[in-house]
């Protein structure tokens, strides 16, 4: 009997951890991968007939891929290709014990190079494989495609609103603020928010310490919500839209995210900076950027643009986005990326 | 800050369980108590099963209520339960806790219980776990997931249906918060709903 019940408790777990590999129009797997200390959740989601996958890497580090798992993403890229979403470690249902020491850009990029592994692994050599980066993941991309042997890896790159830079970053985004913030307290708009950041960018000039990278990146923050033309984006509610419908383990979302934003490894990155190596990235790449992006201005991305040696490249500006034009123009979001993929794939 | 919460919180409990002790009648304790809950967290199912021993059973008898003749049964148990969940796609856990059990009962069979304890929890992971060697040799983790400790904390209301009905069971919803380490180098926490019974058979020889 009681041999019984092990047995059939085994069985339920093993269940749970069945190799599941899906062909068809419209899947949704999940698997993990585990590396260095940390196993790293993947949700394969859409096509996966078309063989053409769409990766993204998202911002944080410590926040969450469940984010770009939206239904407008789901039935305007999800209907062609597949769409993978990969929570870096230390981050949204990624699980692991002690770890901490590993959370560095470098293992990053380990991590990734073997998550594209492993989707080649399961759904096979051939795929056309296109990365998506978001804000810090496109430090993580930067890192990735200057490396020997990365980029052909992948079919191609999408870099929206990432930041290759982190320095520069900082002084394009304070640079935003006092100008946007001149202009508008001239116009008599949110003249009692506008004036303590303007107070504090220009008591703070440059060479910026991690804590006043961290405030610049609060002010950009707060500074989209005194911009008309910006649909505003609520994490909060979006995560509570899909909360049960995609089983987000939410308290693991705000734990990996807390324990990320308080760390060390952050002193690292304020300094990292890719933009005397992009000269090496040769393979297509599409850049789309709001136009009231104060986390990642546009001059970044232009300096993105214009460091990289590909010749099939393409910059696109949203008029009415910020940092999140994933999520704040996701039809012009949708268009570009399918007409790229389709390209290119 | 939160530890220092935790302790007051059962600092509280304890003094409240001891207010107004005028008259205390100890009670034997040589018995046991079998448990069976339903957990939920939000939505995700799981079930616990465990047994608990009263360390200390005593009717308290209020001195001004002596006449109406109000008195409160308090008990302290030690427990030891095995628990799961199912989080689909994230992980499925089985853990095993120990707790000390605070539980008052008045005379119409209302119940409060508090209850605190350490744990360890062994989870398994909501997929197909992956590795991939230096080399590229990849590989399939068996039963993959993870050990940590846990500690629990825990309180909720019920009724002690001997008291009225005389049937040798206890209702109880509690809501516990799990809490597991070390979780990506730092704390994971949970809040579990337990809907459960208590099965108290030595009552049965009672009748």
């Amino acid at each position: 009997m009681r041999k019984a019940m092990f047995l059939c408790f085994l069985l339920l777990i093993s269940g749970c951890q069945k190799e599941k590999i899906s062909f068809a129009e419209k899947v949704s797997d999940v698997f993990y991968v585990d590396n260095a200390g940390a196993s790293m959740r993947v949700l394969v989601n859409g096509n996966t007939v078309t063989s053409a996958f769409i990766l993204f890497i998202h911002g944080g580090p410590g926040v969450s891929s469940y984010f770009y798992d939206t239904d407008y993403i789901g039935r305007f890229l999800g209907d062609k290709y597949a769409t993978v979403y990969w929570d870096q470690r230390n981050a949204g249902a990624s699980q692991g014990n002690i770890n901490g020491r590993n959370l560095n850009l470098d293992q990053m990029v380990e991590d990734l190079k073997k998550v594209i592994g492993i989707l080649k692994f399961r759904y096979g050599d051939n795929i056309s494989l296109f990365l998506v980066v978001h804000s810090f993941g496109g430090l993580i991309a930067a890192d990735f495609m200057t490396r020997p042997d990365c980029q052909k890896m992948v079919k191609g790159l999408i870099d929206v609103d990432g930041s290759h830079n982190y320095p520069l970053n900082d002084t394009l985004t304070r640079q935003m603020l006092l100008s946007t913030g001149i202009r508008q307290i001239s116009q008599k708009k949110n003249v009692d928010k506008w004036e303590p950041i303007i107070a504090y960018c220009n008591s703070h000039p440059g060479n910026f310490s991690l804590e006043e990278s961290q405030q610049l990146e609060k002010y950009s923050t707060e500074a989209e919500n005194y911009i008309d033309s910006i649909k505003p984006v609520n994490a909060v509610s979006l995560v509570l839209k899909y909360a049960i419908k995609d089983n987000i383990p939410l308290s693991s979302l705000v734990v990996n995210l807390l324990y990320s934003e308080d760390l060390i490894f952050n002193k690292e990155l304020s300094k990292a900076q890719f933009s005397s190596e992009l000269y090496k990235v040769t393979v297509p790449v599409l850049v789309l950027w709001g136009k009231y992006d104060f986390t990642c201005p546009l001059p970044l991305g232009q300096d993105f643009y214009n460091r990289i040696s590909s010749t099939d490249k393409r910059f696109v500006i949203s008029n009415y986005s910020g940092h999140n034009m994933i999520l704040q123009d996701k039809k012009l979001f949708c268009d570009e990326v399918n007409s790229f993929v389709s390209k290119y794939r | 800050m939160l530890n220092k919460g935790f302790f007051i919180l059962i600092i509280l409990n304890y003094s409240l369980c001891h207010a107004q002790e005028d008259s205390i009648t100890k009670l034997p304790t040589n018995h046991y108590n079998l448990k069976f809950s339903y957990l939920s967290s939000l939505i995700y199912p799981g079930v616990s099963a465990g047994i608990e021993f009263p360390v200390h059973l005593s009717k308290l008898q209020r001195s001004n209520e002596q006449t109406t003749g109000k008195q409160v049964i308090k008990a302290h148990f030690i427990s030891g339960n095995v628990n799961w969940y199912h989080h689909p796609d994230f992980h499925d856990n089985v853990y095993l806790t120990a707790e000390w059990e605070i539980r008052r009962t008045n005379k119409n069979g209302i119940i409060s219980e508090f209850s605190f304890g350490p744990g360890y929890s062994r989870t398994f992971l909501g997929g197909t776990t992956y590795r991939m060697s230096d080399s590229g040799e990849i590989s399939i983790a068996k039963l993959a997931g993870y050990s940590y400790a846990m500690l629990t904390i825990g309180g909720g209301f019920g009724i002690d249906l001997y008291q009225k009905k005389k049937i040798p069971f206890l209702a109880i919803a509690k809501m516990n918060f799990i809490s597991m380490f070390p979780y990506n180098s730092t704390i994971y926490f949970r809040p579990v709903l337990e809907l459960g019974i208590r099965y108290m058979p030595w009552r049965l020889n009672k009748n």
